[in-house]
């Protein structure tokens, strides 16, 4: 297979088609979004880019937004395209056959990985940039996984000499638009896909399908853990004559594309046409929120956390060394499988806190089944020995590795609705801080949503006023009327980290683009008590 | 199996002979010996099972179902942290093979890459200091009897610090005359100071 040099087309013909296909991206990456993005977001992450750009000399079209919250965390870009099929037979064909994908050098040792990145190498086409990096490239080299992470091109060679030899080429190379591109090279640890021997095919393809997320310098970061969808292929075909459109159209893939434990059936019934069971008439929640799409403004400026779906820092890059050490795999943040399970959550937990801290909790009667269960616990710690502001929650605490006493054990799982909310009426007056939200979304099928919502919260009155508490809750919901929620399982977990001698990270400020937004939204402070 | 024996509580050994009774019936494929029969969760059968050849049908209240919650919870708790710590190939074998795994918001899906992930993922010593359960609503489940169990407390996993955890879990059963065998159908795992991580 040959590889076209970068200089075939008219110079002009190329800047021209280069550009298009650059905004076109960018246009497809924000309008695949369904709802609106509050200015005020948009602007920060903007000038975030900007400073990037000045210190990397590359340059950034600022008619264009970057919305990195915009794209689900399986597409933060796509490369559905025949191309990349081309490049792995490619690199298969050039492979030593001594030599199998697990990164065993001849002699028996593992090979040093490196991490080559182009910055905002996301404006150009793979192969462009692989050929233009090529002709000025004093060896030659197999780009492995190459891939697009945030605005970054990145891939990965196995050789010391050759990435010192990539890094040479750094600021020699320009593109169309005559500007030096840089390349930047890092020790990665031993990528997942060196670690095991990968037998199917299948796998191969998902692999470059599926390249994003695909930061391997995490060892234990395997991509066979992303869903496997196995049309995935026969889809991607079908994009691959127009890469403009391959962007919109995996964010497309992906939204449908929800681990469905249960059941492999459409998920119509969230999107509020069927209500479904028992639930009794739930106006006071209902009807707060009428209007979806305006409505997701306020909630995403109340939740900022939930909005920066990959919540980490990019890891340490380790040095690949002689021990197999495992790693952890990087703590990500929230996870919601679809735009749209992801407004109708959003919008649940807004509508129930504002009812919970509101110091009246009957309204919530209207967002449980009539058979609902609820149960709360707290730490079971045998040094705790000070009384903490856990001592209100003590009595309802629900822990069944330590509570053998059947009869408390069936008093404290409230059942039925009336049950509890009287019992959540008892507990102390709280405020949330919705922007400390995290949300994992964990079992979605046909009939239910089950997800955990952690988060902190503070006292508003008594004893433990202004303590802040954190909380783990877990609802089970059924569809319910008007695009809502009927909780039939809710179980709530509450711990004070100062006890835990670690501070909570949830009060830590993760690095996000938003930390300008306040801890509490001024609807949210007009709900204080004075 | 043997040398496991002496883990074991009187409990335990009541149902491992339940068990073995249950693999030795006609609809099983494999022989009871060998590791395998330690990592089922099993309970007695479920109430509506006992019912089912009756004439009538038996309403079983919701306190059966509590009850039966905090059995396989219990049951489970105790067998998923050991497989896990010490016989972490076997884990899987708790799972359905459709099941997912959102560990610290890494989505793990299907048994293939449940495989990997816990292979990948650094030897650990889960101590549980809280569990609670609660059985899931019908109406959520469709009547595939469903309990939620929540664990909570600390694990040190080879190499890292010390963490605190939360963890939760969709048990579903799978039901037979003799006993119910219960399965994870999703799993929620994040630490406490996930940010730190």
């Amino acid at each position: 297979m040959s590889l076209p040099s970068g200089h075939t087309m008219g110079h002009t013909d190329q800047v021209a088609q280069r550009r298009a296909r650059c905004s076109d991206i960018y246009q497809r990456r924000l309008s695949s979004r369904s709802e609106k993005v509050n200015p005020g977001i948009h602007s920060s992450s903007h000038q975030q880019q900007d400073g990037e750009a000045a210190m990397h000399g590359a340059h950034m079209d600022s008619s264009v937004r970057y919305t990195p919250y915009a794209i689900s965390p399986y597409n933060r870009k796509g490369s559905f395209r025949k191309q990349d099929q081309t490049h792995v037979n490619m690199e298969r064909e050039q492979k030593p056959p001594e030599r199998r994908m697990e990164g065993n050098m001849p002699d028996g040792t593992l090979g040093s990985w490196f991490k080559i990145t182009v910055p905002f190498g996301i404006k150009y086409n793979e192969k462009w940039l692989l050929n233009l990096i090529r002709n000025e490239c004093s060896v030659p080299f197999i780009p492995v996984e190459f891939h697009y992470e945030n605005m970054h091109a990145s891939f990965f060679v196995e050789n010391a000499s050759i990435a010192y030899a990539l890094k040479n080429v750094s600021g020699k190379i320009w593109d169309e638009d005559n500007e030096k591109i840089s390349i930047f090279v890092n020790p990665a640890g031993i990528p997942h896909f060196a670690q095991k021997e990968l037998k199917s095919e299948k796998v191969e393809k998902i692999k470059l399908a599926m390249n994003q997320q695909c930061d391997v310098s995490q060892e234990a970061l395997d991509i066979q853990r992303l869903p496997f969808y196995p049309d995935m292929m026969t889809r991607d075909t079908k994009m691959a004559s127009n890469p403009g459109k391959c962007m919109a159209a995996s964010l497309h893939v992906h939204e449908e594309n929800i681990p469905m434990v249960m059941s492999a059936v459409g998920m119509d019934k969230w999107k509020g046409t069927e209500p479904g069971g028992k639930c009794a008439d739930r106006s006071p929640v209902c009807t707060t929120f009428s209007d979806n799409s305006s409505n997701i403004n306020s909630i995403l400026e109340l939740f900022p956390k939930l909005l920066c779906l990959d919540g980490q820092q990019s890891p340490r890059p380790t040095l690949c060394g002689t021990e197999a050490h495992k790693t952890l795999p990087t703590c990500k943040g929230s996870f919601f499988g679809s735009e749209m399970l992801k407004n109708l959550v959003l919008q649940f937990l807004q509508q129930y806190y504002l009812i919970y801290d509101s110091g009246d909790r009957q309204g919530l009667l209207s967002a449980y089944h009539d058979e609902a269960c609820f149960s709360l616990s707290i730490p079971f710690n045998p040094e705790d020995s000070a009384p903490s502001s856990l001592c209100k929650y003590f009595k309802d605490s629900r822990n069944i590795k330590i509570l053998k006493d059947p009869y408390l054990k069936g008093e404290l799982l409230r059942h039925t609705k009336r049950d509890i909310v009287d019992s959540l009426s008892a507990l102390p007056k709280t405020q949330h801080d919705l922007s400390s939200f995290l949300v994992d979304m964990w079992c979605q099928t046909e009939w239910m949503l089950c997800f955990s919502v952690n988060g902190v919260f503070k006292e508003v009155e008594g004893q433990s006023q202004g303590s802040v508490l954190a909380f783990t809750r877990t609802f089970i919901a059924t569809p319910g009327s008007s695009s809502s929620l009927c909780i039939v399982n809710d179980k709530l977990f509450v711990w004070d980290t100062s006890h835990q001698g670690t501070q909570s990270a949830l009060f830590t400020l993760v690095p996000t683009a938003f930390s300008s937004v306040p801890a509490f939204s001024q609807e949210q402070q007009k709900m204080l008590p004075s | 199996m043997r040398k496991c024996r002496s883990h074991w509580s009187q409990g335990d050994r009541e149902r491992h002979q339940r068990r073995s009774h249950y693999y030795e019936g006609p609809h099983t494929s494999h022989s009871s010996c060998g590791g395998r029969t330690r990592e089922e969760v099993v309970t007695p059968p479920l109430p509506e099972h006992a019912a089912a050849g009756s004439p009538m049908a038996m309403s079983v209240d919701f306190k059966t179902y509590v009850d039966q919650a905090c059995r396989a919870a219990e049951e489970f708790v105790n067998i998923y942290y050991e497989t896990m710590d010490k016989r972490r190939r076997a884990l899987t074998r708790l799972y359905l093979d459709k099941a997912t795994l959102i560990w610290n918001g890494n989505v793990v899906s299907g048994l293939d890459a449940l495989n990997n992930f816990f292979d990948t993922l650094p030897s650990s010593e889960f101590q549980v200091n809280m569990l609670d359960c609660q059985p899931v609503h019908e109406q959520a489940t469709q009547s595939q009897t469903t309990v939620l169990v929540v664990t909570s407390g600390t694990v040190k996993f080879d190499g890292n610090k010390q963490h605190y955890f939360n963890q939760n879990f969709l048990l579903t059963a799978q039901s037979t005359p003799n006993n119910t065998v219960w399965k994870i159908a999703s799993d929620c795992f994040r630490f406490q100071d996930w940010s730190s991580g």
